[in-house]
This record gives structure tokens, C-alpha cells and sequence, in this order.
């Protein structure tokens, strides 16, 4: 699973261009957050964690990602076109994962 | 008799102010309410433009519901250029109307705040220093997030934070068209401290009358009646005084 929390992480390498992308969103004050990004970090794992590109963003630094998504709630998480909203069960973060899958199948 | 006088926010809607000994309390939270085309929308956007404009005072228009050209093309039936005002760094419109894709919700647990949007709004505000803030509708809120104690606690924080930074905030809120209460939510009234509603109800099988009625204000010395109000070529304005017909 790679990581991209910095603007130099996230430029795409050769090697991410095949992982399904995962965006994570917090702020400094979401009482919710860590957990979330928990139970997400423990499913993306149990699923093989390379499959994955988490990107993490932190709306109280970069607000305008926030908006960019159309991000209200905290924590959401997006993959594949979907989001789901608060600390999520592994079974919902599956269905993403599926979707996008098969989304991106041609 | 107390010497404690309010700092008032001019409303920027001619004929409102005097029924509020002045204007709005700086600071505080306003909720406009009103069935559909009523004018709430207009009134809300002629407050900033006019604070803009006559007053100095930059605002945020944060649509949750018209997409940002429509709402321009509009206002500039009565005059108000919002891209100019966009362009002096005197308006910023926050763009979350449902015309902009984005991901399609799945799932919502009872485990979540409304920090996201509040780093939007605040974001925008510290932008331009903004002493106005609009939010049109709140009721959208209610459609997109099924869990109401939530939703409802975060607003009050959300309302709370924008006024902190000294902002005077109004939010529109529509009442559905068999209700009668103040939306959808069932708290918009204890979100505010100051309560307009607009009408604009039959009196004829071929005429409707527009009116206006200042519900509560908390401090204020506010009129109790309900009073005529029309959407002229320079927008919204009320006649004080002149008692709504079909009351």
C-alpha cells in the first residue's frame, strides 16, 4: 500500500497507475477520524495492501479538497466513485473496492 | 433605560431595516424561511451584494442548491453584478450544488461531523475577511444526511464557528408546501436568533401577494406585524407600514 500524505508522494510512478485509488478525509478537530482510518488501513490489508493508493487529506490544512469533492462530513472515505460517511464497517469498504474493481475492468 | 447599544448590520433590503431598530446584530445567525419562490434566495444574495457594495463588507454565498451561474444570471436582472463583486475579492461563492459531480454516497454511520464543511465556509471567509455569510438552503442538509441528531448539533457548531469569526450569518430554509413550521429540520427556529419568514400567498384565484414578517429577534425591538414586500427591478424591497393584504 503506498502512501502519498506530501505533494511530492503523490505524483503518479509507474507502479501506482494499476492500484486502486483511496482517498481519506480528516481534519485536526474529527473526533472520529483515527478510527476510521483504522478500520479503512485494516481492511485495505486483509484485501493485500498493494493493491492500494491511500491518499490521506486533511481539510483543516487543504480545505479546498474538501470542496473539490463536495466533502461535508468527516470522515469520508472515496474509492472508485463511491463514498461512504463515518467510521465504516469492512463489509461497506469491500463493496467499494469491488465496484471500482469492476468498474475498471475493460 | 440600559446606554447598551447593539452594533446592527445593515440588511441592504430597503424597508427592512426600520422594522428591526436598524438591522440585523452583528454576529448573529438569521434564518430566512419561506415556501418555494418566495424570495429567500434573492433576499439572502441581495444582503451580501449590498453589504458589498454600500458597505464594505465582504461576504460568502455558499450554494448548496442553485448552481453559481444561475444565481448570477439572476441577480443580474436587478442589477447586482456578483462576477464583479467576485472580482474585487468583495464576494466569494462556494460551489456545492448538486449540478457539480460528485461521488455517489453509500453508506452513513452514525459516527460524523460537519468539519469538512466548515473548513470550506471558513476557508472561503478567511479569503476575503468576509463579515457576511450566507448558507442557501440548510435544507439540503437534511436530504443528504439521514442522521438528524447529528446533523442538527453540527449545524448549531457549524452556525456557532462562522459567527465566532464575527460574521453575521443567514441561512435560508424551505418550508415545505403543506407545512407549517419552519422547515424541514424542526430546529431552525433555536439554530437562530433572529426569524424572518416570507410569503407569497393567494388572495385571488389570479393574484398571489408577496409579504414579509419578522418572527423573533433576539435583542431587538422587531415589528410585529406582517408587512408588504415586492421584487422590483433593483430587487427585493419592503414597504413598512403598509399592512400585507389577506392578513
Amino acid at each position: 500500500m503506498t502512501d502519498a500524505d506530501t505533494d511530492k508522494d503523490r505524483s503518479e510512478s509507474e507502479d501506482d497507475s494499476d492500484k486502486i485509488e483511496v482517498l481519506f478525509f480528516k481534519s485536526d478537530t474529527c473526533a472520529f477520524c483515527p478510527r476510521a482510518e483504522e478500520v479503512l488501513r485494516t481492511t485495505l490489508e486483509d484485501f493485500g495492501a498493494d493493491m492500494f493508493k491511500v491518499i490521506v487529506y486533511n481539510v483543516s490544512k487543504e480545505p479546498e479538497k474538501a470542496e473539490e469533492y463536495g466533502v461535508f462530513a468527516l470522515p469520508t472515505i472515496i474509492i472508485g466513485g463511491m463514498s461512504v460517511t463515518g467510521i465504516p464497517e469492512p463489509e461497506i469498504i469491500m463493496k467499494m473496492i469491488l465496484g471500482s474493481r469492476l468498474g475498471t475492468r475493460s | 433605560m440600559s446606554q447598551y447599544q447593539i452594533e446592527r448590520v445593515k440588511t441592504g433590503i430597503p424597508g427592512l431595516d426600520e422594522l428591526i431598530e436598524g438591522g440585523f446584530p452583528r454576529g448573529d445567525t438569521i434564518l430566512i424561511a419561506g415556501k418555494a419562490g418566495t424570495g429567500k434566495s434573492i433576499l439572502a444574495t441581495q444582503f451580501l451584494y449590498r453589504g458589498a457594495v454600500d458597505y464594505g463588507e465582504p461576504g460568502v454565498l455558499v450554494t448548496l442548491e442553485e448552481p453559481p451561474r444561475l444565481i448570477k444570471r439572476n441577480m443580474m436582472r436587478f442589477g447586482m453584478d456578483l462576477d464583479k463583486l467576485e472580482k474585487e475579492g468583495l464576494l466569494s461563492i462556494v460551489d456545492l450544488s448538486p449540478a457539480r459531480p460528485t461521488p455517489l454516497n453509500i453508506g452513513e454511520y452514525p459516527s460524523f461531523d460537519l468539519s469538512g464543511l466548515e473548513a470550506i465556509i471558513m476557508h472561503h471567509v478567511k479569503k476575503i475577511d468576509a463579515k457576511r455569510v450566507v448558507i442557501d438552503t440548510i435544507s439540503i442538509l437534511a436530504y443528504k444526511f439521514k442522521t438528524r441528531d447529528i446533523l442538527r448539533e453540527e449545524l448549531f457548531k457549524l452556525c456557532a464557528h462562522i459567527t465566532e469569526q464575527g460574521c453575521t450569518l443567514l441561512l435560508t430554509s424551505e418550508i415545505p408546501a403543506q407545512d407549517t413550521g419552519l422547515g424541514v429540520f424542526d430546529i431552525e427556529a433555536f439554530l437562530a436568533s433572529g426569524v424572518i419568514v416570507l410569503y407569497n400567498e393567494k388572495i385571488s384565484d389570479t393574484s398571489r401577494s408577496r409579504s414579509i414578517e419578522v418572527l423573533k429577534l433576539r435583542g431587538s425591538k422587531h415589528s410585529p406585524r406582517i408587512h408588504s414586500m415586492r421584487i422590483t427591478d433593483e430587487g427585493i424591497r419592503v414597504w413598512p407600514g403598509e399592512i400585507s393584504p389577506g392578513t
